[in-house]
């Protein structure tokens, strides 16, 4: 990642309302709007699921200038995600849904460059995720 | 034609494809529209209709899964490519469109996509500073963005290089080993090329001073004299590949 695309996940970050679990649950909303077949994979209360997904966005963001552990990170949380029955082809509507977020919560605050720099970063993290999932989980849980 | 349909169904069978069902059926899409249809374009709806299941109504800018299934697409394909290193012919999905390119790496460009292979492990940090690892974490990506982007290199990083060691085919032909020593804002990068194929015997070494003002500024500086100097030490001019039309 370069230190533009870096930047421009940096901002439209801040630019969400602090310890404000809304916008989360309406990435939630919207994902089990696309995706009605990952619902089933939530079982915990969703509040502390928006609490989780919150607390690990606002990491990874915190360490995009660190790869080394970014990486490491990402791939054992691919591999958590895969113990707990995530498919490969689901990992494109959560990317859009957390798109729609920013979109939703920021309204024109954020620009196409953010939109950009959110889909660069998604596909690579994502990718990590399934390196993770592959390289870590036990055998068998990566599909 | 039948060469591009045998290069996707090698693709779409090796594991990085074989468990990502929707991302298999993008890139068949248009593949097959670009075959069918040189010069048509490939619109967003028209994927989201045909691979993702979207309905007519489908807005892009409220439900913009194609362009995130492309960016990762792309990088799919990359991380193919790092591990199988294509003998015919590469696909390549340009950004900011959908229409393929079928980029023939036949002869000449075949020999070098084998012998520029360099494997770049992290950079390490030589300071007593456990901080300026990450300074040596984020010049090691800055390298490998750089020298990534030059298409006659094939550039292996340290986790595609584990996987590797459990496959058939070629090894990285090159090493690039490089160290950072800090003392205050003056930075120094000690930077070593060696010839794997050859024993290991180093082909370039140089040292790299710079002052550390803006992080970021630094890196990709030094990662620009970096590419600068291996593109010397390997011989390879500046010319960009030839393309199927």
């Amino acid at each position: 990642m370069d230190s533009t695309t870096i930047r421009h996940l940096q901002e439209s970050i801040a630019l969400l309302p602090m310890g404000d679990l809304a916008p989360v649950g309406e990435f939630y909303r919207r994902l089990f709007e696309l995706a009605p077949e990952v619902r089933p994979l939530f079982k915990r209360d969703m509040d502390l699921q928006a609490k989780k997904f919150s607390d690990t966005l606002a990491w990874v963001i915190a360490h995009l200038e660190r790869p080394h552990e970014l990486c490491q990170q990402l791939r054992t949380l691919g591999a958590r995600h895969s113990g707990f029955g995530v498919k490969i082809d689901q990992y494109a509507p959560v990317g859009s849904a957390l798109i729609w977020m920013f979109q939703q919560t920021l309204g024109d605050r954020f620009t196409l460059e953010m939109e950009e720099a959110w889909v660069e970063f998604y596909a690579f993290a994502s990718l990590e995720m399934e390196r993770g999932s592959r390289e870590l989980a036990p055998s068998g849980a990566h599909r | 034609m039948a060469v591009v349909n045998q290069h996707l169904d090698q693709a779409l069978s090796s594991p990085l494809f074989r468990n990502a069902e929707r991302q298999s059926r993008f890139l068949r899409f248009v593949v097959d529209a670009a075959l069918q249809s040189p010069k048509a374009t490939i619109k967003e709806f028209d994927i989201a209709i045909a691979v993702y299941n979207r309905r007519a109504d489908y807005d892009p800018r409220t439900d913009p899964i194609v362009r995130v299934e492309a960016a990762r697409l792309r990088a799919r394909l990359r991380e193919y490519y790092e591990a199988m290193p294509p003998d015919r012919m590469r696909i390549d999905i340009p950004k900011g469109r959908y229409v393929p390119e079928f980029i023939p790496v036949e002869g000449e460009l075949a020999h070098v996509a084998s012998d520029l292979s360099i494997l770049v492990p992290l950079f390490r940090s030589l300071s007593p500073d456990p901080g300026d690892q990450n300074f040596c974490d984020g010049l090691t990506e800055e390298v490998i963005h750089k020298l990534a982007q030059d298409r006659r290199l094939r550039v292996i990083t340290q986790s595609v290089a584990a996987w590797l060691e459990h496959r058939e085919g070629p090894k990285p032909h090159y090493l690039l080993e490089a160290s950072v020593r800090r003392a205050g804002a003056e930075i120094r990068l000690t930077l070593h090329l060696m010839e794997l194929s050859g024993g290991g015997s180093m082909l370039f070494s140089n040292v790299y001073q710079a002052t550390m003002d803006d992080i970021f500024a630094t890196q990709e500086r030094l990662a620009e004299r970096v590419h600068g100097d291996l593109s010397a030490a390997l011989h390879i001019d500046n010319e960009g590949s030839e393309r199927i039309q």
